[in-house]
C-alpha cells in the first residue's frame, strides 16, 4: 500500500470502529519490526491487517458469531505458539482466531499463522498471507518469528486436518512433531487451542485430486454445495464458532534444548498436546447445544 | 562491552581484479584513501583507463592482465611490481555482470578466471586473504523458501538454470571448496541486488526500465544494497580477521512494488508465463538488458539475506540509503 491507501484504511477504521477497538488495533503497529517502509521482513503490513480486520470482523461478529474463552492464557508479550486443530476446507479458522486475538487478548497481539507450502506459489493468495502477518511454513520462518518474540499459530495436523471427511469431524489427525521441537529449542510456551464450529462450515464429502494438482492446490474439495453451485458454493455454512484457549504448556521448563533432538521424546510430547486439544474439543462439543448456538 | 574487530597493524597490500568495473573502480578508490592499505595493484582486460592517472604510482599500479590466460596471470604473480608490493590480499571482482555481452564467453571469465586466480593465490606464499564478491542469485528460491535466507540455504544446482546463474554457483563453490586450506582466509560475500549509478545489476536495470512488467499476483520482499555499501563491506572483509561465507544485507527491504513506486515507474502486471514471452521479445529486439529467465524466481518469491553473520562476525552495518526517483 502507498501512503494514500494506508491513510484511507485508517480513515475507514476511524469511521467504522468504536474508539476503544480502534485504539487497540492501531496499537498493533508498535509490534511491527519495521524494515523502513512500513513492512517487516516477512511482508507483514499493519494497515493491510487492519483492512482485513474490517472485513473479517463482519464474518466474526455476524456470520460465525464467534464465542471464545481463555484469553488470559495468551502471554501478553514474548514468543509463544498457538497450537490449533485444523478444519473447514478453507482456513477461515485461523482468520477467526487472528481476529479474536486482536479483539480480546490483553494487550492485543498479531497471531502469525504458519501456512502450508503450496500457498507460496499461488498468485494473490501468497500476498494475502504475507501482508496479514502469516508466513509460509518453512522451519526457518518459524525459527525467525520465535527469535523475534512473536506469537505464532501452528496447525500440526497440516492439510490432512483441513481435508478430513465430514464423518471424521473433530477427530484429530496425528500431529506432526516439529512444533514441539521448536517450542523446546526456543523456550516458547504452547497454548493449546480448540476450535469448534469450523468442521460444519464446509461438510466435505469428497476430493478431486487431479484438478487440485492442476491448479496448484493439494486437492479440490467436494461439498454438498461446491462445485455444484459454482462460487456460491464457497459460502460457508454460518455455524457458530467456539474458540477455547487452554493453559500454556511449558515443555522447556522440564526439558533442556538438547532434548529437542530426541525423536521419541518429541513424538511423545506431540501426542500429549494432541490429547489435550482432543479433550478440549470433546468438552466443547458437550457444551455446544447446536451447530448454530 | 562490545568486542572490537581485530585489525592487524601490518598494512594490507591488495591486488584487485576487475578494477575497471564500476565496483572495481570504487573499491580501488576506497582502498587508495585507506591509511591501513599500503600498495594496490589493479588489473583489468583493457589499457590503463584515464581515471587511474591521478593515483600516485608509489601506491597504485595498473596492469593489463587477462586472468583467463594462465601465462599472463603467472607473469603478474612473478612480476617485480607484484613482488615489490608484497601483495597479501586479493579482492576478486572480475565477473561479467551483463547477460548480453557477446565479446567474450562469460562462463570462461567467471569460472575459469576464478579458478586460475585461486590456483595462483594458493601457490603464492605471501597471500593471506582472498575476498570474492558473490551474489544472492546463487540461492535456489522456491515457493516454500524461507523469507530470510541464511548462508546455509540450498544453492541453485538446477541443471535447467541459465548459464549466468550456473557460473555464479560454480565460482562460489570453487571458493568454498578452497576454504579447507589453512593458509589463506577465503571470504565469500553474497550481495543482494546492487543499486547505484552505472551499476549494471539485473535489479538496477529492472527498476530503471521506463515500463516495467511485473508478475501478476506476486510482490516479493526484496533487499537492495547501495553500491557504496558494497565497497564498505569489501573493505570490512579485507581488514577484519574473518573467513567463510557471509550474506550481506543492504539497508532497503520492502516489497518490489514499493521500490517501483518510489522510482516512479509505470508498472504493468502480467501473468508470469506472458512475462517471459514479453521479455524474450524485448531481449531479441535489444530493448532491454534485463533477462527474465535468471530473475523469474526473484520476482515471485521473497529473498532477504540474513544479516546475522554479517553483524555478529563481520561486524558490518550498511549505512547508505538507496535514492529513488
Amino acid at each position: 500500500m502507498d501512503e494514500k491507501q494506508r491513510k484511507l484504511v485508517r480513515k475507514i477504521a476511524e469511521r467504522l470502529l468504536p474508539r476503544e477497538e480502534r485504539e487497540r488495533l492501531l496499537s498493533l503497529k508498535d509490534q511491527l519490526i519495521d524494515e523502513g517502509f512500513g513492512y517487516d521482513k516477512f511482508g507483514f503490513e499493519p494497515e493491510s491487517a487492519l483492512a482485513y480486520y474490517l472485513f473479517f470482523n463482519l464474518l466474526y461478529k455476524y456470520w460465525f458469531r464467534v464465542k471464545s474463552e481463555g484469553h488470559k492464557n495468551i502471554p501478553p508479550k514474548g514468543r509463544a505458539m498457538l497450537v490449533i486443530n485444523h478444519s473447514g476446507m478453507i482456513p477461515i479458522d485461523f482468520i477467526m482466531i487472528a481476529i479474536d486475538v486482536m479483539k480480546n487478548a490483553n494487550p492485543p497481539r498479531i497471531a502469525r499463522g504458519i501456512v502450508d507450502h503450496f500457498a507460496g506459489a499461488l498468485p494473490y493468495i501468497n500476498l494475502f498471507i504475507q501482508r496479514g502477518g502469516s508466513v509460509i511454513g518453512s522451519r526457518e520462518n518459524m525459527e525467525e518469528l520465535l527469535k523475534a518474540d512473536q506469537l505464532i499459530g501452528v496447525f500440526p495436523e497440516g492439510t490432512k486436518g483441513i481435508g478430513k471427511p465430514f464423518s471424521q469431524r473433530y477427530k484429530l489427525v496425528r500431529f506432526n512433531v516439529g512444533f514441539v521441537e521448536l517450542a523446546i529449542k526456543y523456550q516458547a510456551p504452547i497454548i493449546p487451542v480448540a476450535v469448534i464450529g469450523a468442521e460444519e462450515q464446509f461438510p466435505q464429502i469428497g476430493k478431486i485430486r487431479w484438478l487440485g494438482k492442476l491448479l496448484g492446490f493439494p486437492y479440490i474439495p467436494v461439498t454438498p454445495t461446491f462445485p455444484w453451485l459454482g462460487l456460491l458454493g464457497l459460502i460457508p455454512l454460518p455455524s457458530r464458532y467456539h474458540i477455547y484457549y487452554g493453559k500454556p504448556i511449558k515443555f522447556y521448563k522440564r526439558y533442556s534444548p538438547d532434548s529437542a533432538q530426541d525423536p521419541e521424546l518429541i513424538r511423545r510430547l506431540a501426542d500429549h498436546v494432541q490429547k489435550i486439544i482432543q479433550e478440549m474439543i470433546n468438552q466443547g462439543l458437550k457444551k455446544r447445544k447446536s451447530i448454530f448456538k | 562491552m562490545k568486542k572490537k574487530n581485530k585489525i592487524k597493524n601490518t598494512k594490507k597490500n591488495i591486488l584487485i581484479t576487475g578494477a575497471t568495473s564500476t565496483i572495481g573502480r570504487m573499491v580501488t578508490e576506497q582502498f587508495y584513501f585507506d591509511k591501513r592499505v599500503g600498495k594496490i595493484i589493479g588489473i583489468g582486460r583493457i589499457d590503463k583507463p584515464y581515471y587511474f592517472n591521478d593515483y600516485s604510482p608509489s601506491r597504485f599500479t595498473y596492469m593489463k592482465v587477462d586472468i583467463l590466460k594462465y601465462r599472463e596471470l603467472h607473469n603478474l604473480f612473478i612480476s617485480p611490481e607484484f613482488r615489490d608490493s608484497n601483495i597479501n590480499t586479493v579482492v576478486h571482482l572480475a565477473f561479467v555482470e551483463e547477460v548480453s555481452r557477446r565479446d567474450l564467453d562469460p562462463h570462461t571469465l567467471n569460472v575459469e578466471g576464478t579458478k586460475n586466480l585461486l590456483d595462483m593465490c594458493m601457490n603464492t606464499k605471501g597471500i593471506k586473504k582472498f575476498v570474492f564478491k558473490s551474489t544472492i542469485y546463487v540461492y535456489k528460491l522456491k515457493p516454500n523458501s524461507p523469507a530470510i535466507i541464511h548462508e546455509g540455504w540450498d544453492l541453485n544446482f538446477d541443471p535447467t538454470a541459465p548459464q549466468w546463474i550456473k557460473d555464479r554457483v560454480d565460482a562460489d563453490m570453487l571458493c568454498r571448496s578452497a576454504m579447507e586450506n589453512d593458509r589463506i582466509d577465503i571470504v565469500v560475500l553474497r550481495f543482494p541486488h546492487i543499486i547505484g549509478r552505472n551499476i549494471n545489476s539485473q535489479m538496477n536495470i529492472y527498476l530503471n526500465q521506463r515500463i516495467v512488467f511485473k508478475p501478476m499476483g506476486f510482490d516479493p520482499i526484496i533487499n537492495l544494497i547501495h553500491s557504496r555499501d558494497v565497497v564498505n563491506a569489501i573493505q570490512y572483509a579485507v581488514h577484519t580477521k574473518v573467513k567463510g561465507v557471509f550474506n550481506i544485507k543492504g539497508r532497503e527491504t520492502a516489497p518490489l512494488s514499493t521500490f517501483l513506486r518510489l522510482n516512479k515507474r509505470k508498472v504493468i502486471p502480467v501473468p508470469p508465463f506472458i512475462l517471459s514471452s514479453i521479455n524474450a521479445l524485448q531481449w531479441k529486439l535489444g530493448l532491454t538488458d534485463f533477462y527474465y529467465p535468471i530473475n523469474k524466481d526473484f520476482l515471485k518469491y521473497s529473498c532477504v539475506p540474513s544479516s546475522e553473520r554479517m553483524e555478529k562476525i563481520l561486524k558490518f552495518t550498511p549505512k547508505n540509503h538507496v535514492r529513488f526517483g
